[in-house]
């Protein structure tokens, strides 16, 4: 549905997305993760024919960006990140003009307006001026906009961005059987989200892909390392340097003094449990040992292992 | 595709305030050029007729000119400002398509500021029951200047609009072109013709025109004139709202 090739684009002397290239299916539900200012709206941008690359191509549908614009365009439902809507205008109002410029009219616009309020819970607001909505609804009347010509790809840039937990959740809900049925691009930084509805992670930073893959495989493979966290009576050196002798132990760190307890973090080789060895240490060493326990990867764990910058 | 754009762009002018609040002004404003012509008609005699007196009335020049940062200060600055430029961008429209149904929907909204004012002369002579101190052609030609010039105003204000996205500035900017264009008309009279640049600021000099479009004379050179400057001002237009969102 989606293929980059190299995409490139610079403002001045800033290289905001540097030879980014990735391929998203048909049925994809892609997350596209990166902290602020990574280049994810860009390449976003680029990718809905909003901004022209400086180098590189990218085909939506097989159409490409800047030769076949229009026609890559019209397979796109786009939700920008602030969600900018005509506060003028009511509910059903501002979907039939948006049905029209997309190429909607008659008996199909008037389908797929009511189509689309229903399906994002608007039926009871199409006739609200835009402006007397709540955060929630704006939210779902973009989200309504993005289907209104049926397209093939959806690209959300932070759909839940500034919601309520209650909103997130309901907005969420309706993204994940949107998904069913389409391919679908959410550019987020809540990596829950992500977690619970994509089946496939980009990560970006300084313009460049750090990892593409699906979420599991990201948490099993990317983050190299798994940690145990210890808490024992001990003398401190002495005892960083005995764990870290350990096998698979690739790194101690010492996360201070807790009552007389010191606390560890031991980083250790994927795919390995090095807990029974520290257990046997600690029983060696005669070292007090109150608790010892492996934490779980998460998505989190690997956003902040690849984008974080010390 | 573009009908629906035109359509809710025109639609934004009769459905707020601020397309009310501009119609009472220039029905206003029209009422008193109108009044005061009459008025000097009464104290002098008939020289020229009450067309060309009523557009020649002190007030006439500013009402005029402060109509069009009015008209087209939120065409780009204000879709630029919220963000919906890139919601309508990012459709299969094109910028080209984005420009001509701004600059048509103003238009539009600006010829049906005309409309009491042409039925005035219209009715004068049914109302008044006085003979009519105009020809119908003067009607005619005069209201046909004022729109041909009133779109290259509005193609100035769409473009002063698209060089930013804050539209007070961009109304600012729009009077200060507008003042321009009217003081280019002004340098002959204040320096004399005898420069070889005097013909080139008569060609641009609005006041010339209306004066003899309002006494009946369809000069097509200014009309042509305006016709070709409104093109260019949109096809810069164009490029300015593509420059902008390419920059960001």
């Amino acid at each position: 549905m989606i293929e980059a090739q190299r995409l490139t684009k610079t403002f001045g002397n800033r290289r905001a997305v540097d030879d980014l290239s990735f391929s998203v299916n048909e049925g994809d539900v892609v997350g596209f993760l990166g902290p602020n200012g990574a280049g994810k709206t860009t390449t976003i941008r680029m990718l809905t024919g909003y901004l022209p690359p400086t180098r590189g191509t990218a085909t939506i549908a097989g159409f490409d960006v800047i030769k076949e614009s229009r026609k890559a365009r019209s397979t796109i439902g786009y939700m920008p990140e602030s969600v900018p809507l005509y506060d003028d205008l009511r509910v059903s109002e501002y979907l039939k003009f948006r049905g029209r410029i997309k190429g909607l009219k008659g008996t199909k616009l008037r389908e797929r307006t009511t189509d689309v309020l229903e399906r994002c819970g608007l039926t009871d607001v199409r006739r609200k001026l835009i402006c007397e909505l709540s955060k929630g609804y704006r939210q779902r009347v973009g989200l309504a906009d993005t289907l209104i010509h049926e397209p093939k790809l959806l690209i959300l840039d932070e759909p839940t961005n500034g919601l309520d937990p209650n909103q997130i959740r309901s907005i969420r809900a309706l993204i994940k059987e949107l998904a069913k049925e389409r391919t679908v691009m959410i550019s987020t930084h809540i990596l829950s989200e992500v977690e619970m509805t994509c089946n496939k992670v980009i990560i970006i930073d300084n313009g460049k892909i750090k990892a593409e893959d699906t979420p599991n495989n990201l948490v099993n493979t990317l983050r190299s390392t798994g940690s145990v966290l210890l808490e024992i009576q001990s003398d401190i050196i002495n005892a960083s340097q005995k764990l870290q002798e350990l096998k698979h132990v690739k790194k101690v760190r010492s996360l201070g003094k807790r009552d007389t307890w010191n606390e560890y973090e031991i980083v250790v080789d994927a795919g390995t449990d090095a807990r029974e060895r520290i257990a046997h240490l600690c029983r060696s060493e005669n070292w007090s040992l109150r608790s010892l326990h492996r934490r779980d990867a998460s998505l989190e764990d690997v956003f902040v292992e690849l984008t974080r910058k010390d | 595709m573009l009908a629906a754009l035109i359509k809710k762009e025109f639609r934004s002018f009769v459905q707020s305030p601020l397309g009310w609040v501009i119609f009472a002004y220039t029905i206003f404003m029209q009422g008193i050029c109108l009044s005061t012509a009459m008025k000097s008609l009464t104290d002098t005699p008939l020289v020229e007729n009450l067309v060309y007196v009523t557009y020649h009335t002190p007030n006439f020049w500013f009402f005029f000119l402060f109509l069009f940062p009015l008209i087209t200060m939120r065409a780009f600055a204000e879709e630029e400002n919220s963000g919906t430029l890139e919601c309508l961008l990012t459709t299969p429209l094109e910028t080209r398509h984005l420009v001509m149904a701004k600059f048509f929907a103003r238009l539009l909204f600006y010829m049906l500021l005309w409309v009491p004012g042409i039925l005035v002369f219209c009715l004068f002579g049914f109302i008044t029951d006085l003979a009519t101190p105009f020809m119908r052609e003067v009607v005619f030609t005069s209201h046909l200047y004022l729109l041909i010039l009133g779109a290259y105003f509005i193609s100035l204000g769409c473009f002063a609009s698209s060089l930013t996205g804050n539209q007070i500035i961009a109304g600012i900017l729009t009077i200060g072109f507008l003042i321009i264009q009217y003081f280019l008309g002004f340098v002959t009279l204040i320096w004399g013709e005898q420069f070889q640049a005097a013909e080139l600021f008569k060609l641009f000099s609005v006041q010339n025109h209306l004066r003899n479009a309002c006494r009946g004379i369809l000069d097509t050179s200014p009309l042509m004139l305006y016709i070709l400057l409104t093109f260019f001002t949109l096809l810069l237009t164009h490029h300015t709202v593509n420059y902008r969102r390419w920059k960001k």
